[in-house]
């Protein structure tokens, strides 16, 4: 049977329903394409005078971004230029950042423009899009992640995930109370095999194990498809083939996303096998995670991470916007600052300050 | 398709050939094929890992089994009427999210009262869901493809404006609750496998259910008949949001927050469950107990890759085979019916 008669009432109406239905569905396409471009702020172009910096990042509505956001909006304030700031909600694809970085040239053309800060969720599929606006004299910067080639490119800030993988693998070790000589297990929280910041984040961590802790044996990596509830499944699933009473006994996680942490953390306090701030010692399983989201800072305090690996948006955001400016003001990047900036990643303890601690927790909107 | 075909009396037309033909009709009934396979899967991951077999694992897999069996029971019911349900997975993270900004608000009060109010208010906003479907479908005339779509994509993007991306609250006592204590079931597991059963009885057993049918297998024939093709549609998507609404709590249990992405992708695993369980997507026939059985059995089975450290991706090709066999034996019975 025709499953639009249950809707319509009589056959003859049939078609204009399949009409309507196909208005619909293009209306539906167009508003989701909207959300993407709408819900980002644009600070007022009005005066075609003043320096107008476009940023457009990958999954906007995402604490790290919106942490960026913040860092660049500071930024732009004290040194009264205009930000456009403009991304995707949720999906962090190439597929959604490419019609917005068109849009967003196009839009600098006829506002007459001053940089573009991208960073692009793909190494090669923004390249030919950076070309167009450098052709239009438009200085392009990286932020976070970068174009595979840099030729093109200006200036580039981003974090070092490699770096956050060994603090990581230092932060675990100290958990697991290491001392050479004995095996530890350990499993690892992914978001995907092939995501550049896990598996930079993961050859930084696998690396610092091979050189200072051989003790440490890692079991498996799981995959949780940004989604909590895999990851927590995950988890799961692992304590009860690692179990305490098994032979090869859980000792420490690495969770390598918010995502993760977060699965991991509610997986570890279900099965009773979350460290305290007090006792972290056998019969418990050392957490280690990333991303200061507030929940998993609040998680921290209580002693079921012994660590989260903070990134650092809020800075990334505001040397991008300093470098963009700086260059457009004296066509050099600021003195000292090489084409690419580094921001280590920063360790957060339980025992870390709360000043210190408020510094890194990413923002929300 | 002229006549109203429901199962329960598709069965008893064929009562004559029981005593005959007892194991072809076995052989037949795609729910004992399908618990047949089920139980070979189990136990060939048992095999390979002696663990799989133990009560923490059953445990594991009974709490996943939750999260998706209510939605599948929901679109078991959408489904009957011909229509699809893509809404649920998002209804998971939304009502998940806004009940978790509730029980916020109520964090002074006793662990009861704030949990109480959290089901409430994400029953609330799946039964909202499901009204905006519905009324989608009547008033703008949508096919419940389309409908559906639309609230999947606003019901995702409002988790990320409420939320910000990032989980809200932190909920230990939550998390508690989620561990078995009863042999392998949980006290919320024990709920949700009520509900499950209730609604099974209810589809098969009820005018409800027998209407439901009806809509799906012919609706100008049950308007003829004087069924309310209206009424009984929008109540079919209100109990679909409702359900998807008291999984989006179960979720909350599990990870003691509310994550915008919580639900994300569940519509699929729900609608292949139904399509597993030998419904027919065109409405008409449906069987609950198949989709219970192929939820726990896509449970079993994205369990077991982990344990053999297989990487999700084959997850993914697994469900599929998984849907093309259950829908080849479909057809292949379907053929089969009209020879003989």
């Amino acid at each position: 049977m025709n499953k639009e008669s249950l809707t319509s009432g009589a056959p003859t109406r049939t078609r204009w329903t399949g009409a309507k239905a196909v208005v619909a569905a293009s209306l539906a396409v167009s508003s989701i394409a909207l959300v993407g471009l709408g819900s980002a702020s644009v600070a007022g172009a009005s005066s075609s005078k003043k320096i107008t910096i476009a940023f457009v990042v990958g999954a906007e509505a995402d604490p790290f971004f919106i942490s960026m956001n913040a860092g660049a909006q500071a930024e732009a304030t004290k040194l009264h230029v205009d930000l456009i700031w403009q991304g995707n909600p949720s999906q962090y694809s190439p597929s959604t950042q490419i019609p917005v970085v068109q849009q967003v040239t196009t839009q600098l053309a006829s506002a007459k423009p001053s940089a573009l800060v991208l960073g692009p969720t793909d190494p090669k599929a923004l390249e030919p899009y950076v070309k167009v606006a450098v052709k239009k004299h438009i200085p392009v910067f990286n932020v976070d992640s970068q174009d595979a080639s840099l030729k093109n490119i200006t200036g580039f800030v981003t974090g070092n995930n490699a770096q956050g993988g060994q603090a990581a693998a230092d932060a675990l070790a100290g958990a697991m109370g290491y001392t050479a000589g004995k095996t530890y297990n350990v499993v690892v929280g992914m978001t995907s095999p092939t995501a550049t910041t896990n598996v930079l984040r993961y050859d930084g961590f696998k690396a610092e194990i091979a050189k200072k802790y051989p003790g440490i044996k890692i079991l498996a990596e799981a995959y949780s498809q940004s989604s909590p509830t895999t990851a927590n499944t995950n988890i799961q699933n692992w304590l009860t083939e690692y179990s305490q009473s098994s032979k090869t006994p859980l000792n420490g996680i690495f969770a390598i996303d918010g995502t993760n942490a977060e699965g991991a953390a509610s997986a570890l306090q279900a099965g009773g096998l979350a460290c305290s701030k007090t006792v972290c010692g056998s019969g418990h399983v050392a957490l280690v995670g990333y991303d200061a989201y507030s929940s998993n800072v609040s998680l921290l305090s209580s002693g079921v991470f012994a660590a989260l690996i903070a990134q650092d948006p809020y800075q990334e955001g505001i040397d991008s916007v300093f470098n963009a400016y700086t260059y457009l003001k004296t066509g050099k990047l600021p003195k000292g600052v090489s084409k690419t900036t580094t921001l280590p990643n920063v360790t957060l303890l339980p025992t870390s300050n709360s000043t210190f601690l408020a510094k890194y927790t990413y923002a929300t909107a | 398709m002229s006549i109203i075909v429901d199962p329960v009396q598709e069965s008893s037309f064929e009562k004559p050939d029981r005593s005959q033909l007892w194991y072809r009709r076995l052989l037949a009934n795609q729910q004992f094929l399908l618990l047949l396979v089920t139980i070979a899967i189990f136990v060939f991951f048992a095999f390979n890992r002696h663990v799989f077999a133990s009560a923490g694992e059953f445990g594991n897999n009974v709490t996943n089994f939750c999260t998706l069996v209510l939605l599948g029971v929901g679109e078991t019911y959408v489904i009957a009427t011909g229509g699809i349900d893509l809404s649920v997975g998002s209804t998971v993270s939304l009502s998940g999210v806004v009940g978790a900004i509730a029980m916020e608000h109520l964090a002074m009060h006793s662990e009861l009262l704030v949990l109480s109010v959290g089901t409430v208010v994400c029953i609330g906003i799946g039964i909202l869901v499901g009204v905006v479907n519905s009324a989608l479908i009547h008033y703008a005339r949508l096919v419940p493809f389309v409908a559906t779509l639309v609230t999947w994509g606003a019901g995702a993007g409002m988790c990320l404006v409420l939320t910000g991306g990032a989980p809200i609250g932190q909920n230990s006592g939550a998390i508690a609750l989620t561990v078995p204590k009863i042999w392998i079931f949980s006290y919320p597991a024990l709920i949700i496998i009520a509900i499950t059963f209730v609604a099974g009885l209810f589809l098969h057993l009820s005018r409800f259910g027998r209407f439901t049918f009806a809509v799906g297998s012919n609706a100008f024939a049950a308007r003829a008949v004087g069924i309310n093709v209206k009424r009984q549609v929008t109540s079919v998507y209100v109990l679909s949001g409702a359900l998807a609404g008291i999984t989006g709590m179960f979720v909350y249990m599990r990870l003691g927050s509310g994550a915008p992405t919580a639900g994300t992708g569940q519509e699929l695993i729900a609608i292949a469950a139904v399509v597993i369980g030998g419904a027919r997507l065109t409405g008409g026939s449906a069987r609950l107990s198949g989709t219970v059985i192929a939820a726990w059995m896509i449970t079993i089975v994205s369990s077991g890759l982990i344990f053999m450290n297989v990487s999700p991706n084959y997850n993914q090709v697994a469900v599929a085979l998984l849907i093309a066999t259950a829908a080849t034996a479909q057809a292949l019975r379907k053929s089969a019916r009209q020879s003989s």
